[in-house]
């Protein structure tokens, strides 16, 4: 059963870097508000159904839809921010948390009202030919899938240490008290935190509707499973939301080729618990303040 | 003073309307997912359900008994399903009940409407709620409009042995129509002289399968079957092609969607799979006796209801019209007395319905062979029918 590991190994680390994208979204709210934001599946759903419409019923070019695309589900997390979160005017993390499963399950509402119930199917980017590569078989889909993810954290990466609005990003987060003493407008950055886990949920829903197809609920699974990988790689640490992404997608697929499909999640899950009560911070989960 | 013969005649009029529809309706409930994942599937069945309905009421009703539908949603839910149910019973007193559409809310709802004795015509795909005996319970009040998955299996069977495609690759889904799907593939495989030489199963909602594919590669399949309804057979069509294996692909009865084809694109291109004739019921010779229902069914379902506009005709859309007919037609005969209409039902002889003729009895509550379908092969984007 080796020989296809190359294969599992393309089929994990494509499934895993939709994974690592969600995560990377959960922490950077998490470290901006210290909540889970519930809302992240539905970010991911968002990105796909918006650029469903704009390559399918407007007819755009996939090079403006895509940037329009996550411009969009942009705007839409900010929105989340400005709309529930910020007015409720509290910092109980419990509290906030409620609220934004209730936006989430208002949004599913309305991309059913918007877009229907029914399944769509998106157009690779670039053709479906199969790309032999060192024992293993790939389409343009997943080049593109490991590209762009690398792209995205690359920048986040750059953002997060480069710029001075990254770096007060971090500071707001590392201590927002401190932060706002020194100049810096916390509220502004938490609205930031929203925006820009939009922005990455949207391109992993972009880039997955291709090889998936799109519904509009296709985001609540895929969310489920990006919250289990930032746990993996440990809460809040963004370079550990990619490991832990990329882990559990290898996992699930290796699980299913080598062991047994049927308990491919049951493997995946499992391993996740065992890291768990060995590290209960998860794999890079533990120093307080290099999380971002 | 003038107004009087006026009003003498709305009088008349009104006595008169009364008259007709004094007649006490004759209450259907009828239980779709309207809402949830399974909601593409009992949205559409329900705008057949209402359009059949109309056009029975517009023919005379029951016996001059107009049909009362009472609507209501499972929300892809088990325990809403259940809900739903129990107020059909208890609340609206209903004669019989449609639905639900999916195996595992058909086989939460059975408990309820047998012990209530309800007669239940289901459009579900899988065969245990039709079956009895140890956990499944009792079956005497369930029937289920839509081919068993058995007699599909069989179906794709014998093409499988006319075709001389020996060893099968199965690929299923691990939920509750792909594990009924997969039993009747290893069980009937011997009586059709198949191996199966891999057996693979994926979550549907699981975003790629080529890890199991992959390893098809090397069991050296004639053919791989693939058994799940909804986006994830989409899916297995596109890692197929993406793997490069040759070997035909072969799906289940439940596929044959046009949705199929838009999702999956190019990579449909030479699936073939058992279906309803309603999916080629053009290239249907016209001596067979289906055809002119059909016909009248996609007339009414395109042109008049105009439910094609947002779901176009896949293979399931008749399985609410025949449940309804099956069930209506007993009405006329027997009333609307439980037992009386659960023995009327199990009496129809050669109903020609949408998905085939029908012949119930006691023992089998569905009533169609492997005579009633045809098996497809997707070409260009339409359905080819297979000789």
């Amino acid at each position: 059963m080796t020989d296809h590991l190359a294969q599992f190994i393309v089929a994990g680390l494509t499934t895993g870097s939709i994974y690592a994208l969600i995560a990377l979204g959960f922490c950077v709210i998490h470290n901006t508000t210290g909540i889970v934001n519930f809302t992240q599946g539905d970010f991911v759903s968002l990105g796909g159904l918006v650029i469903y419409s704009l390559l399918m019923s407007l007819k755009t070019p996939l090079i403006f839809a895509f940037p329009l695309s996550v411009f969009a589900v942009t705007v839409v997390g900010a929105m989340v921010e400005r709309v529930a979160i910020r007015p409720a005017r509290s910092r109980s993390v419990v509290i906030l948390v409620f609220i934004t499963i209730g936006v989430s399950v208002f949004m599913r509402g309305v991309f059913k009202i918007l877009w229907g119930k029914n399944q769509m199917g998106l157009p690779s980017f670039s053709g479906e030919t199969p790309i032999s590569f060192v024992g293993a078989t790939l389409i343009p889909q997943n080049l593109w899938i490991f590209g762009i993810t690398f792209m995205s954290v690359m920048s986040l990466h750059f953002f997060f240490n480069r710029t001075r609005m990254g770096k007060a990003m971090r500071a707001a987060a590392c201590n927002p008290k401190a932060a706002s003493l020194m100049g810096i407008n916390v509220n502004l950055m938490v609205l930031l935190s929203f925006a820009l886990s939009g922005a990455l949920g949207a391109i992993a829903g972009i880039i997955i509707a291709p090889i998936t197809t799109l519904s509009y609920d296709i985001g609540v699974m895929l969310g489920l499973k990006g919250f289990a990988a930032a746990v993996l790689g440990g809460y809040g640490n963004s370079f550990g939301a990619v490991v832990g992404g990329l882990l559990l997608g290898v996992l699930e697929s290796v699980g299913a080729g080598v062991v047994s499909s049927t308990y491919k999640d049951v493997i995946a899950f499992g391993i996740l618990l065992l890291v768990l009560f060995v590290r209960p911070g998860g794999i890079l989960g533990h120093s307080e303040t290099e999380r971002l | 003073m003038r107004k009087i013969p006026f009003l003498a005649g709305l009088l008349i009029c009104i006595l008169y309307l009364g008259n007709v529809y004094a007649a006490e309706p004759i209450k259907i409930g009828a239980v779709y997912s309207l809402s949830g994942p399974a909601a593409a599937i009992g949205t559409p069945t329900k705008l057949v359900t209402q359009m059949v309905v109309e056009k029975i009421n517009k023919e005379g009703g029951i016996n001059g008994r107009p049909i009362e539908l009472v609507v209501g949603d499972t929300e892809s839910d088990p325990t809403k399903a259940i809900m739903v149910v129990k107020k059909f019973i208890n609340v609206d007193k209903v004669s019989a009940i449609i639905g639900p559409d999916r195996t595992d809310l058909g086989m939460a709802v059975k408990k309820q409407v047998e012990d209530a004795g309800v007669p239940t015509f289901m459009t579900v795909g899988g065969d245990p709620v039709i079956m009895s005996g140890g956990p499944l319970g009792t079956c005497k009040w369930v029937f289920k409009s839509p081919q068993r998955s058995s007699v599909a299996v069989e179906k794709l069977y014998d093409y499988l042995k006319k075709e001389n495609l020996k060893k099968v690759a199965l690929i299923t889904a691990a939920d509750g129509f792909g594990k009924d799907g997969k039993g009747w593939l290893e069980k009937l495989a011997p009586k059709y002289g198949l191996t199966i030489v891999a057996n693979e199963s994926f979550n549907p909602k699981d975003t790629d399968m080529t890890a199991q594919l992959s390893k098809f590669s090397s069991a050296n399949p004639d053919a791989i079957v693939c058994w799940t309804i909804g986006p994830a057979a989409a899916i297995v069509a596109k890692n197929v092609k993406q793997l490069n294996l040759k070997e035909p692909l072969f799906q289940c009865h439940g596929i044959p969607d046009p949705k199929y084809v838009e999702l999956a694109g190019t990579a449909a291109e030479g699936s073939i799979m058992p279906s309803t004739k309603l999916m080629a019921w053009e290239q249907l010779p016209d001596s067979d006796p289906q055809k002119k229902v059909i016909k009248d069914f996609v007339h009414l379902y395109n042109d008049v209801y105009k439910i094609n506009n947002e779901f176009p005709i896949n293979t399931h859309s008749g399985y609410a019209w025949d449940a309804i007919y099956i069930v209506a037609n007993a009405m006329k005969k027997a009333g609307v007395e439980p037992a009386k209409l659960r023995d009327a039902i199990e009496q129809t002889r050669g109903y020609v319905g949408i998905s085939g003729i029908y012949n119930l009895t006691p023992e089998d509550h569905n009533g169609l062979g492997t005579d009633s379908m045809i098996m497809v092969r997707v070409k260009d984007g339409k359905w080819e029918l297979l000789k």
